[in-house]
C-alpha cells in the first residue's frame, strides 16, 4: 500500500483540497489549517485505511512539548529523549523538529507516513 | 407523520430494560435493526422471550460496564458498524453519600462515566468515519432534581449528560448529532418499583396528575432518534410532565 497516496487522499478528502500540492514535507497544521476536528478525522482515516490503532498524542505529536519540559526537568539530552518517546521518528528528524518549533506546530505529512509505517512493522 | 431514518443500526444499551425492550420493538417496525445489549444471563432471557415474534430482526451483544473488557468485544460483534446509539444503561446506586461504601462510589463512578464515555468513544470514531451518526442518552429528572440518596445517581446522569453534549458540539458539523431525554417517574423498572414503594404520594409533585408510560416514552425516543429531530443537538430535554418546573 502507497502509504503517501493513502494520506494524501485523506487530506484532501478531509480538508477539501487538491491532494496533489501534498507532500511529505507538508506541514499538516501550519500549511494546510488541519483543525483539532480535522485530526480526529485523519485519525479515524488512518485507522480505517491501514487497519492499525492509532494514538494521537503519538502521532500528531501532541505532548511534544511535555516531553521536552520532562527532559529539561530531568536533565535529559531532549533530542535523545524524544526519540525514546517517538520510536517512529528518525534521529534526523527529532534533530529538524527541535530547531523549527519557533515556527509553530512542527507536524508534517513524512511524520504521519512514519507513524503508519512504523505501527505496520509493528503488527 | 412519517419518520424517516438515515441509518439502520441501532445500539441500544442497557437493551434488557422495559423501556429498550419497547423501543426495539417500533424499531424493527420502521425497518431498523436494533443490537441490544445484556449484562446477565436473565437480561438475555428476558429480552429473548420479549422480543420472540421478531427473531433474525434483531441482535444481542453482552456489555457490562463494571469492566472496560467488554468494550472491544462488543464492537467487534457488530463488526464496527453503527449508525444509532440509545443509552439506557445506568448501574443502581441509591444511598446518601456519607452512608456509601468508598470503594463503591470508585466502582460505580468508573462504570457509569468513564466506561461509558470510553464506549462512547468508539462509537464516535465510528460515526465521524461514516460522516453520520445519532446518539440519545435517556437521563432522568433526578439529574436536575434528585431524591435523598440519589447523589450518586445524579452525578453519574449529570456527567454523562455532559459527554454527550460535548459529542453534539464537537462532531455535529460531521454529522453526528447527540440529545439527552430526561423523562420524569415513569411505570416502567426503577421508576414502577420507586412509585409502589411510595404508594402513588410521589405523583402528587407531577402536574400532568401520572407517570409515564413506557410506550410514550419509546415512541418520543423514536422520534428523537428521526432525521428530522436532529435539531436538537447537544441539549436536554423533559419529559416529566411538569415535575421539575414547580415547587
Amino acid at each position: 500500500m502507497d502509504t503517501l497516496f493513502e494520506i494524501r487522499a485523506s487530506l484532501g478528502e478531509i480538508l477539501d483540497i487538491e491532494a496533489g500540492e501534498i507532500t511529505p514535507d507538508t506541514y499538516v497544521v501550519r500549511d494546510l489549517g488541519a483543525e483539532s476536528i480535522d485530526l480526529l478525522e485523519l485519525s479515524v482515516a488512518i485507522n480505517s485505511r491501514f487497519k492499525v490503532e492509532v494514538n494521537e498524542d503519538e502521532v500528531f505529536l501532541r505532548t511534544l512539548r511535555v516531553f521536552l519540559n520532562e527532559a529539561r526537568e530531568d536533565e535529559q539530552d531532549p533530542l535523545a529523549y524524544l526519540q525514546r518517546k517517538y520510536p517512529f521518528l528518525g534521529e534526523g528528524r527529532v534533530g529538524e523538529i527541535l530547531v523549527d518549533m519557533e515556527g509553530g506546530p512542527v507536524l508534517k505529512v513524512k511524520d504521519l507516513m512514519a507513524y503508519v509505517s512504523w505501527r505496520l512493522g509493528d503488527n | 407523520m412519517r419518520l424517516e431514518f438515515f441509518g439502520r443500526r441501532v445500539l441500544i444499551l442497557g437493551g434488557s430494560c422495559d423501556l429498550a425492550m419497547a423501543l426495539a420493538e417500533l424499531l424493527i417496525r420502521e425497518g431498523l435493526q436494533p443490537i441490544l445489549t445484556w449484562r446477565s444471563d436473565a437480561g438475555r432471557e428476558r429480552l429473548c422471550t420479549r422480543l420472540e415474534a421478531f427473531t433474525g430482526k434483531y441482535e444481542t451483544v453482552h456489555l457490562d460496564l463494571s469492566g472496560r473488557t467488554s468494550l472491544q468485544s462488543l464492537f467487534s460483534q457488530m463488526q464496527h458498524d453503527l449508525d444509532y446509539v440509545v443509552d439506557f444503561a445506568q448501574g443502581d446506586m441509591e444511598c446518601l453519600i456519607g452512608s456509601a461504601d468508598p470503594d463503591e462510589i470508585h466502582r460505580y463512578v468508573s462504570a457509569n462515566v468513564s466506561t461509558r464515555a470510553e464506549l462512547l468513544r468508539m462509537a464516535a470514531r465510528i460515526m465521524v468515519g461514516k460522516k453520520r451518526g445519532r446518539m440519545l442518552f435517556v437521563s432522568s429528572s433526578a439529574a436536575s432534581r434528585p431524591n435523598p440518596g440519589q447523589g450518586f445517581y445524579a452525578a453519574a446522569k449529570l456527567a454523562s449528560e455532559a459527554i454527550y453534549r460535548n459529542l453534539g458540539l464537537e462532531l455535529a458539523g460531521r454529522g453526528v448529532t447527540t440529545v439527552t431525554l430526561r423523562p420524569g417517574y415513569i411505570e416502567a423498572g426503577r421508576g414502577r418499583t420507586y412509585l409502589e414503594s411510595k404508594g402513588r404520594e410521589a405523583l402528587k409533585a407531577v402536574p400532568l396528575g401520572r407517570a409515564l408510560t413506557c410506550k410514550e416514552v419509546a415512541e418520543a425516543v423514536l422520534f428523537f432518534l428521526s432525521d428530522g429531530a436532529c435539531a436538537f443537538n447537544a441539549t436536554e430535554i423533559s419529559m416529566d410532565g411538569g415535575l421539575t418546573v414547580g415547587k
